[in-house]
């Protein structure tokens, strides 16, 4: 009932924030504006929008390349500043550095803020918020109701919520070294340890992951995982606790796996996003048949809108198993994503 | 005895980059000559009395290590750095932090308060405190030559309980480190080097266990933009095991560090540093590169503080 009443006051705080970030009504949203770069590297700043015969701005055209694909896939470019006379913002373009669950292998730009809140219709809660650093890293701090647990084999798994991440990654931009180089970053993620039904648990995931334009409009990502977790039950103060089991101890098989996604752009501000990822399950008492420590390939399906410049709401499907698809087991999932350039503009504005 | 000649070396290059310094009063200027230039384009900050604090912070400003390897640079002339790094994960639901503060004498020298890399008796790569100086050979840079500097660290004693039992670990270690530029990659800096280290194991109400060991370290830097660095280092680190229901005494071994992450100078005298870790610890000789679950992030800072510019401008010392 808690989890429930938990759930209904985010959907409506959710709701409330996508409705305050809607355009006024009056015709359709107008893409933001931008020249294409001049090089593959180094955005450049808009020129302003042409006037019309009455002084009004015309709206301003749309330019894409396949260099430059754009605000969701990248390439977006501010405006400059309204009002003050200063120099325009020179901003790089902003990637986003998951599809639904998996990795992609662009990072966010130095100095920007990410943040990631979602639910879904199994109770599920959870949060991502990160920094770029310096165009060649990014840290976060998570909340995932990924990690599942059952007690026997014929357990249904239950969720272990909140589970609490910290991920470090470093990469490369796309075409940094040659034309067609796609975004390639390391990425570290581990859990804090979580005690729970009377076990202590952990996990860990080191990717590596390349990210690959297609065209202006459609993007690939595939990379490789290498996990790792622990489970250990907890005892009495005093006691020798046992041996934890690991992931590790089972064999590098059972570490590594593959993932990817796939994201298109039908329209302006809309994406299709798809995603095929893995998360571990724990089961406490389980006989010989299963290991302790699974993981689980995780299919995720959606779409991604473009609210506003900095806001973008997600909703789509996720299947936590897809081995036995259980389509029982499926959720439906909201999503709103706010990024903010605040902090790098703070910094410029200090330089 | 060991410590002793290690205390020797280092103070006998302390000496002659002493004497290598000007001396304050041989530097004044005579009355009646003209006032020699201030060295900006030296890329010293000027301390003069007019000097904005926007430029006194604009810097430049050198780090004198990559994230625990000391590098053969110093922080400089006049110049304070405070860092700190914080282990997010390495001891479940424990913060654990290190800090160095470094103090620059001359363009050569500098003192420091630092915790230095050690894996302590519970397993952990937990930071030693130690007290040393570092020294930077005035030798000309050219491409492919390097640099190449000194630095002592005497350690102070930190305690350990494992199985009931307290343990003071102390680490003394001399570094003898190497840095390498090429004109033709601009963007490459390597480093290598030395860490010659004394590490003592004393058990309380028992006889202490000291080992030297010779220990190789190395690291690189990749310049990607103008303000951001990828670098990873890989060491060799003393390691203190014991199991007192097991062994009689505690032992000193060999433990591998290897660290890769980034440095970004957010602003000329603020530069944020994070990094993934890695440690193959041979008390559990099953644990190897897989382990993903050992491994460890972490994050820290680095501030820059010209204090020497600071002091001429607020009360008029230490001025060019």
């Amino acid at each position: 009932m808690k989890q429930a009443s938990g759930v209904i006051l985010a959907t409506v705080l959710g709701t409330a924030a996508i409705a305050g970030a809607q355009p006024a009504p009056g015709g359709p949203p107008t893409p933001t504006p931008y020249d294409p770069p001049a090089d593959g590297d180094a955005p450049e700043p808009a020129s302003q929008p042409p006037a019309t015969g009455d002084g009004a701005p015309a709206p301003p055209p749309v330019i894409r390349s396949p260099d430059d694909p754009g605000p969701l896939l990248g390439g977006a470019v501010d405006p400059p500043r309204a009002g003050t006379g200063g120099p325009p913002i020179r901003r790089k373009p902003m990637r986003f550095p998951v599809v639904l669950t998996s990795p992609t292998g662009w990072l966010l730009p130095a100095g920007v803020l990410y943040t990631r809140n979602a639910i879904d219709t199994g109770g599920g809660v959870s949060s991502d918020s990160r920094v770029g650093l310096g165009d060649v890293a990014e840290f976060g701090v998570a909340t995932t109701d990924q990690v599942r647990e059952r007690r026997l084999d014929a357990d249904d798994p239950e969720r272990i919520q909140p589970y609490v991440t910290a991920s470090f990654r470093l990469g490369l931009e796309e075409n940094r070294l040659f034309r067609a180089q796609p975004g390639m970053t390391l990425g570290f993620r581990k859990s804090f340890e979580r005690t729970h039904s009377g076990f202590k648990t952990r996990i860990a995931e080191l990717t590596l992951v390349a990210s690959k334009h297609l065209g202006p409009d459609v993007a690939l990502h595939l990379g490789g995982a290498v996990w790792d977790a622990s489970l250990q039950p907890t005892v009495a103060d005093g006691a020798m606790p046992p041996e934890p089991i690991t992931l590790h101890g089972h064999g590098i098989a059972k570490q590594v796996r593959v993932f990817g996604g796939f994201e298109a752009r039908p329209l302006p501000r809309s994406q299709i996003l798809v995603d095929l990822g893995w998360a571990p399950d724990f089961c406490y008492q389980c006989t010989a048949k299963h290991d302790p420590i699974e993981l689980r390939p995780e299919l995720s399906w959606g779409v991604r809108y473009q609210l506003a410049r900095s806001v973008h709401v997600e909703s789509g499907v996720r299947v936590p198993d897809i081995g036995n698809f259980n389509l029982l087991d499926a959720q439906i999932f909201g999503e709103i994503t706010l990024t903010s350039f605040a902090l790098s503009d703070a910094v410029e504005t200090l330089k | 005895m060991q410590r002793g000649l290690v205390t020797l070396i280092a103070l006998g290059i302390a000496s002659r980059a002493a004497l290598a310094e000007p001396d304050a009063h041989d530097a004044a200027p005579d009355d009646a000559a003209p006032a020699p230039p201030i060295r900006e384009a030296d890329g010293e900050i000027p301390r003069t009395p007019d000097t904005s604090l926007g430029r006194m912070f604009r810097g430049p400003f050198r780090s004198a290590r990559l994230f625990a390897m000391p590098t053969a640079d110093v922080v400089g002339a006049y110049v304070l750095s405070l860092s700190g790094e914080g282990s997010l994960l390495q001891n479940p639901g424990v913060l654990t932090s290190a800090g160095v503060i470094a103090v620059g004498f001359g363009d050569i020298a500098q003192l420091e308060y630092r915790h230095t890399e050690a894996i302590g008796i519970t397993g952990l790569d937990a930071p030693v405190p130690a007290v040393g100086v570092q020294l930077k050979l005035p030798i000309p840079e050219h491409s492919g030559v390097p640099a190449i500097g000194v630095a002592f660290r005497l350690g102070v004693p930190r305690g350990e309980l494992q199985g009931g039992k307290l343990v003071d670990e102390t680490v003394t270690d001399l570094y003898l480190v190497g840095r390498l530029r090429f004109a033709s990659l601009p963007w490459l800096t390597l480093h290598g080097g030395t860490r010659i280290s004394s590490a003592k194991a004393a058990p309380a109400g028992q006889d202490a266990v000291v080992r030297t060991l010779v220990l190789p370290t190395a690291g690189y830097e990749i310049a990607m933009n103008p303000t951001a660095t990828i670098i990873g280092e890989i060491a060799l680190a003393p390691q203190f095991q014991w199991m007192p229901a097991l062994e009689p005494a505690p032992a000193i071994g060999r433990g591998l560090l290897g660290r890769l992450g980034m440095k970004w100078r957010v602003l000329p005298a603020i530069v944020l540093e994070g990094s993934l870790g890695y440690q193959v610890d041979d008390a559990a000789p099953t644990e190897g590169f897989d382990a993903v679950v050992t491994w460890d992030i972490r994050l820290g800072a680095a501030v820059f503080v010209p204090w020497g510019a600071l002091a001429c401008r607020a009360v008029g010392v230490f001025c060019n």
